[in-house]
């Protein structure tokens, strides 16, 4: 997802470029008679009504399934993470893949936040760890394997040692 | 428009430059240090994590409160043209900041403070031994005095724009975004600073409101803030407080660029409504930082996902596309200020894309806090608001248009500035998409090659803005623009 992310992201910052760098060619050519031609205002409007049901589509196409869905089902499986000053605890190390597991990310300090990693460093899905509040996220692994929890939120001086480390089974073992 | 003080305008040069000068050295200080950041991240230089995370403290609060004073000072300049200001406020403005700036520094290099500079409660009260209360509160106590110097800036150019266009609506350019009057209609100069002045003032009110909070919270723990309702003021007032200098900065564009294209940026309806609704996105938009605190409302989350889009469009639609329309129709001789100017526009407009990605819930919650984040606003920092800042510093001791030339230096320095800062932020978004978190002080074998990279484009960003400060400091002695 992240490489996609990275080349929409791209075109469309390489558009903007092309789209100054051709007034900038453009202006250089002008004749100091040119004037602004009378159907700007025609084209500006079109680009902000563009621009507008672009973001429409995009909006409901992105909103469509509720991203933070975390809502228990008779088969997902409820995992207890907490962070604290540079550790992360969790109420069992494995679950099973293919069914929703539920985190409830928990702090018993700052702010910390809980990123988990596939093993080769692909940040699969996160949640903020607060004071004071569960903030649940759900997610469906389909691989087995070792997966990874870093911290996403600057806690103090050892957060980049703040990892932990849990296994994703295939089949229901991992229910205690 | 009638004008009730008693000075006349004009704009107050000789405060505006040295405002300038500390911007343009600290802005230098601090790219050097991040340069040290990203060569301890790439292994290249042994730094302790807990002097790392000093000068990451650093870093952030000295790049966005010069960000802010570079701004305050180009918006100060260009309303000095229109409407009169009292002088001394801009005097106190300054000695307030930089009273400021002493507290920051002695709490982080003397107190070891290192909790970043939004101060994410309750982590400079918990520091895990890092540093004392003392160093907390000075740090603290250092931002209030900074916020307080911004309020006084932002009072000052209230009344005056207030006496100068008989109330606050005139001077927003209500009458012509929602009536279509053309009658009396404010520069564009004065409709950006009015809105930035409302905006920003609520903005530094609740930055205040949660840093005394943090204050008490030093020393009397059980005097609490609800930790989501911190997250939310520290995440509004550091939206609003970084988003405003930029548009103070775009100020020196709307006043600048007509000198070199011939065309007068206009207050059109479109553009006061421009500004209408980016007073109402700039203040609705801060949950996009939240989109991970899932405790948050959902209706919140999805307003700011569709309002990081929609404060797109004024700065797309409007500041970007009117900019390029005078381009294309001009025959514009460019010089260094012309240069990075519209440089600083292009580049805030490019670093929307990425921005606006990392608005959408699905992107936010694979991208959030990863070196994506700093890789969007490095681009609208460094390739805009920082360069519209050295183009005002440019402009300012330019002398004579006639004489001004773009030199074989100017030209070096913006290539070299464009591709050091191009390359260090795309490798921000490079390493953000390979999942690479961000302010760690020590990274992991694999994300070391585009730490070191980018450590090499950082060098040369560095180079081609002391290109531009040393011939700001050059200029000094021969400019005589008043």
């Amino acid at each position: 997802m992240q490489a996609t992310i990275l080349v929409i992201s791209l075109l469309g910052m390489i558009a903007v470029i092309a789209i100054f760098l051709r007034a900038i060619s453009h202006g250089a050519t002008a004749s100091q008679s040119g004037t602004v031609s009378d159907n700007i205002e025609q084209k500006r409007s079109r680009l902000i009504w563009g621009l507008l049901v672009f973001g429409v589509i995009v909006t409901a196409g992105s909103l469509w399934n509720w991203p933070h869905d975390a809502e228990a089902s008779s088969d997902s499986i409820s995992v207890n993470v907490t962070g604290g000053q540079w550790f992360w605890e969790m109420d069992r190390e494995t679950v099973p893949a293919g069914k929703p597991i539920i985190f409830n990310v928990l702090s018993k300090d700052v702010n910390h936040g809980m990123g988990v990693y596939t093993a080769d460093g692909t940040l699969l899905f996160q949640a903020q760890g607060m004071p004071g509040y569960v903030n649940k996220v759900k997610y469906i692994f389909e691989n087995t394997g070792t997966f990874k929890i870093l911290c996403m939120e600057f806690c103090g001086l050892s957060h980049h040692d703040m990892n932990a480390s849990f296994k994703v089974v295939a089949n229901a073992s991992g229910e205690k | 428009m009638s004008m009730t003080s008693t000075a006349a305008p004009s704009p107050q040069t000789g405060a505006v430059k040295v405002a300038m000068l500390i911007s343009g050295a600290v802005f230098v200080l601090m790219m050097l240090v991040g340069v040290l950041m990203r060569a301890a991240q790439g292994d290249l230089l042994d730094l302790d994590p807990a002097l790392f995370y000093q000068l990451m403290t650093a870093h952030g609060a000295g790049m966005v409160g010069t960000a802010g004073l570079s701004g305050a000072a180009i918006m100060w300049y260009f309303l000095g043209r229109h409407v009169a200001l009292t002088r001394w406020v801009f005097h106190i403005f300054l000695a307030l900041f930089l009273l400021g700036v002493v507290l920051i520094l002695g709490a982080i290099f003397l107190g070891g403070f290192g909790a970043g500079w939004t101060f994410l409660f309750p982590l400079p009260a918990i520091s895990g031994g890092a540093w004392d209360l003392g160093a907390a509160a000075a740090f603290l106590l250092g931002l209030v005095s900074i916020g307080v110097a911004f309020l006084l800036f932002y009072l000052e150019a209230g009344r005056a724009m207030i006496s100068a266009y008989g109330g606050l609506g005139n001077a927003l350019g209500w009458p012509l975004a929602f009536g279509g009057s053309t009658e009396n209609a404010p520069p564009p100069t004065i409709i950006a600073a009015a809105t930035v002045t409302v905006f920003n003032t609520l903005g530094i009110v609740v930055g205040a409101a949660v840093l005394v909070v943090s204050l008490i919270n030093l020393y009397l723990p059980e005097f609490a803030v609800d930790a989501l309702l911190a997250k939310n003021m520290i995440f509004f007032f550091g939206h609003v407080f970084i988003n405003a200098s930029i548009y103070m900065a775009v100020i020196a564009v709307y006043e600048v660029v007509p000198e070199y294209t011939g065309r007068p940026w206009k207050s059109s309806r479109i553009f006061a409504l421009a500004w209408a609704s980016t007073l109402l996105f700039v203040m609705a938009v801060y949950p996009h930082h939240l989109l991970q605190d899932l405790v948050m409302p959902g209706w919140m989350l999805i307003m700011g996902q569709v309002i990081s889009y929609l404060s797109g469009i004024p700065l797309l639609a409007v500041t970007a596309f009117s900019l390029i329309v005078y381009l294309k129709g001009s025959d514009i001789r460019w010089d260094l200020a012309a240069g990075l100017l519209v440089l600083g526009v292009a580049g805030w407009s490019v670093g929307s894309v990425p921005a606006i990605m990392d608005g959408m819930i699905s992107v936010n919650k694979v991208m959030h806090n990863t070196q994506w984040v700093p890789g969007h606003f490095h681009i609208y920092l460094l390739l805009g608001e920082v360069a519209m800042a050295f183009g005002f510093m440019a402009w300012l001791v330019r002398g004579d248009v006639a004489q001004s030339r773009f030199t074989t230096l100017d030209r070096l320095g913006i290539w070299v500035y464009i591709a050091g800062a191009g390359g260090f932020t795309l490798m921000f978004l490079i390493s953000g998409a390979l999942s690479v978190p961000r302010r760690w002080a020590v990274h992991m074998e694999d994300w070391l090659t585009q730490d070191r990279i980018a450590t090499g484009f950082a060098v040369l960003a560095v180079l081609g803005a002391l290109i531009f400060v040393l011939r700001f400091v050059g200029g000094l002695g021969r400019s005589s623009k008043a």
